[in-house]
């Protein structure tokens, strides 16, 4: 990969590996069976910098650029994928939107508590009843004075029960479909704001995903995001982003998986030999690399687009799909060639496998990826 | 007052093993206690950190990882003429350069690389700078204008007190290093290294490189370790008593 990448993000790739062998790797298994967000480790990675890859140096960031980002998400989930979605999740689609579409008060406000880690951000797109088809949300924020009353209920929130700032998607215009919706900034504690019991999940069980309600909760005007109507397209650009950042994720379990299966191959023998000389397993570790090269090339592809300022969403859907799907193959044949230890728990490639499942569903399912993808090569 | 301190540190070629990294040359692991020492004297003294690494380009990553981690200045000594230089002619160009950054109170190295662990540019460094050297320093604590330092040797804990300038060698225990964080990393890259070759340094060819060694590594083969495995059976406490005869057998206890 070296082509691809400069010192500098050489440096910050080493670096998150460094972190992440030393401090996460060793607990990753055990915050996945207790599902325990493990908040020591994700202080420390505040002070460090993780929490506003991107940002500027003015509000606490630490201005890498897309390519450094995907290589520091990528480390994380090779280690631990739900720390992995934490990081992603806080830096594209909640603090993204912030830098990008807040005004200046908004940005002195919130974004240093956000890019130190203080404060975790979510994002709260998806409802009940509204999932691939985002613009089917219910939720409203009424205009009354100076200030929105938010009513309505959000569904999978990662991050949701321990995040400080939410980003609310509601109708402030009931009647304008698409452009009727907005963002709200929403703080903890904001009366009104009821965070749920967290999901049992599959996957990804160190990350707090949750629901959340809004029950009469009012925020002043001044934490509306944007403008008035411009939820969706804010949202989507968010996505756009995000979406690099699962194909990262995913890449990495699939490298953690991979990783995995080259040294148990290794050591097993079976028929007098060890495993890997089979070439039943040799072929399959051959095609395991060869997607995890092609998945992690789509996804710097992305995000060298996004830094050299060219269109990139449909390199990043193709990124993620891409890298999500070979996650769950890659996975599932590192889980094989462990045979009857690699069911069990006492390796971790069962929670790759578990982890890797759900990249295939968030920030857009495959087969809403395919549709955009199809989309943008032949048009609506 | 403040203290200007020169640290010496190497890369090393990276253990990873299955090509699915990315990166190739690192930070030798026991610089960054080191390092660590130099940031923790800088922050009670004040002063200045230069990291100096003499090697080929490739180098260079491990000097911006040290300005990441705090230090204020990298240089690299790098130049054709300088490949192959044995222990002693890379002792004698560090200290060239260091000549070059005076007045320095404190030159540190580490007391082992992960590498190629030959102990032996620390020392030879010091005596071509004619400084006191302590070697393998485990500990180190603040005097009034000197520092107090450890070293355990030999089932002996040395304890020395050095005034400035000197050189140490320290060992990995002496501190556990801090995180490195990304920070640091936007504006390293926009300062970016200084960059030095042999004739910044006033040396003559014939001094460095492959011509200017005294030695030269004729072969290299891997030796097998001498080692035995042995198992205990039976009971808990059988196989505690059996290990424990083993054990005196062969003097270990
Ligand atoms: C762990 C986890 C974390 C999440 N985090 C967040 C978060 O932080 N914020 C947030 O807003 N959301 C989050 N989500 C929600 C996620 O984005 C949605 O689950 C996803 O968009 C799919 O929506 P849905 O679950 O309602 O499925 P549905 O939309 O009901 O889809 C069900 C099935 O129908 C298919 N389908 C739907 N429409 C079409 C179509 N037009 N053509 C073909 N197939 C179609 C889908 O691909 C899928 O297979 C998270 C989900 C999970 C599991």
């Amino acid at each position: 990969m070296n082509i691809f990448l400069s010192d500098k993000n050489r440096l910050v790739q080493r670096i998150a590996h460094g972190f992440c062998e030393i401090e996460i790797q060793p607990i990753a298994g055990k915050i996945d069976k207790e599902a325990h967000f493990p908040w020591d480790v994700v202080k420390k990675m505040g002070e460090l910098g993780y929490f506003g890859i991107q940002a500027p140096k003015s509000l606490g960031g630490a201005a890498l650029d897309t390519v450094d980002y995907i290589l520091i998400i990528e480390e994380i989930s090779k280690s631990c994928a739900a720390l992995g979605l934490c990081v992603a999740v806080h830096n594209s689609v909640a603090l993204y939107p912030l830098l990008a579409f807040g005004s200046e008060e908004q940005k002195k406000k919130w974004a240093p508590q956000l890019t130190s880690g203080n404060k975790i951000g979510a994002f709260c797109l998806t409802e009940p009843n509204a999932g691939s088809d985002a613009s089917g949300i219910e939720s409203e924020a009424i205009s009354k004075d100076r200030y929105y009353v938010i009513n309505g209920s959000k569904a999978f929130v990662t991050n949701g029960g321990v995040a400080g700032i939410y980003l609310i998607f509601a109708r402030t215009n009931p009647n304008n479909g698409n452009k009727g919706i907005s963002v709200l900034i929403v703080e903890r504690g904001t009366p009104g704001l009821i965070v749920g019991d967290l999901e049992e999940l599959c996957g990804v069980r160190a990350n707090p995903v949750s629901s959340v309600r809004l029950n009469d909760c009012e925020v002043p005007s001044q934490n509306l995001l944007g403008r008035e109507g411009a939820g969706l397209s804010i949202g989507f650009a968010a996505l756009d982003i995000g979406r690099i950042g699962i194909a990262a994720q995913a890449a990495g379990i699939a490298r953690a998986a991979l990783e995995e299966a080259i040294r148990y191959s290794k050591q097993r023998h079976q028929f007098g030999v060890p495993i890997a000389k089979h070439q039943a397993l040799s072929m399959m570790i051959a095609d395991m690399a060869t997607k995890v090269d092609a998945a992690r090339l789509m996804a710097y592809r992305a995000a060298t687009l996004r830094d050299k300022g060219e269109s990139f969403s449909q390199a990043s859907a193709m990124a993620k799909l891409f890298s999500s799907e070979i996650s769950s193959e890659v996975t599932d044949q590192a889980l094989q060639i462990h045979g009857g230890y690699g069911y069990s728990k006492s390796y971790p490639v069962e929670r790759y496998y578990r982890d890797a499942r759900v990249t295939r569903i968030y920030e857009g399912t495959s087969e809403v990826h395919k549709m955009v993808i199809a989309r943008g090569i032949m048009g609506n | 007052m403040g203290v200007n301190i020169i640290v010496c540190i190497k890369s090393i070629k990276s253990t990873a093993s299955q090509g699915q990294r990315s990166f190739s040359d690192e930070l030798n692991p026991h610089d960054r206690a080191t390092l660590e020492v130099a940031l923790r004297i800088r922050e009670d003294l004040g002063g200045t950190i230069t990291a100096l690494s003499m090697g080929p380009e490739t180098f260079a990553t491990s000097l911006h990882e040290a300005m990441v981690i705090g230090v204020d200045r990298g240089i690299l000594i790098s130049d054709r003429a300088l490949a192959g230089s044995d222990t002693l002619a890379t002792s004698h160009v560090l200290a060239a350069a260091i000549r070059r950054l005076a007045p320095y109170d404190l030159v540190l190295f580490s007391a082992r690389t992960a590498d190629s662990d030959t102990g032996q540019v620390g020392p030879q460094t010091a005596v071509a700078l004619e400084l006191p050297i302590i070697t393998g320093v485990c500990s180190i604590e603040q005097g009034k204008n000197s520092l107090f330092v450890e070293r355990n040797y030999d089932g002996f804990l040395e304890r020395y007190e050095v005034y400035f300038p000197a050189a140490l060698t320290i060992h990995q225990s002496a501190i556990r290093p801090r995180d490195t964080g990304f920070l640091r990393i936007q504006s390293v890259f926009e300062k970016g290294l200084e960059c030095w070759n042999h004739t910044d340094l006033g040396l003559n060819r014939k001094e460095v490189g492959e011509i200017g060694s005294s030695t030269r590594l004729f072969s290299l083969s891997q030796t097998k370790k001498m080692r035995a495995c042995a198992f205990m059976s039976g009971s808990g406490p059988g196989q505690a008593d059996q290990l424990v005869k083993a054990l005196l057998q062969l003097d270990m206890i």
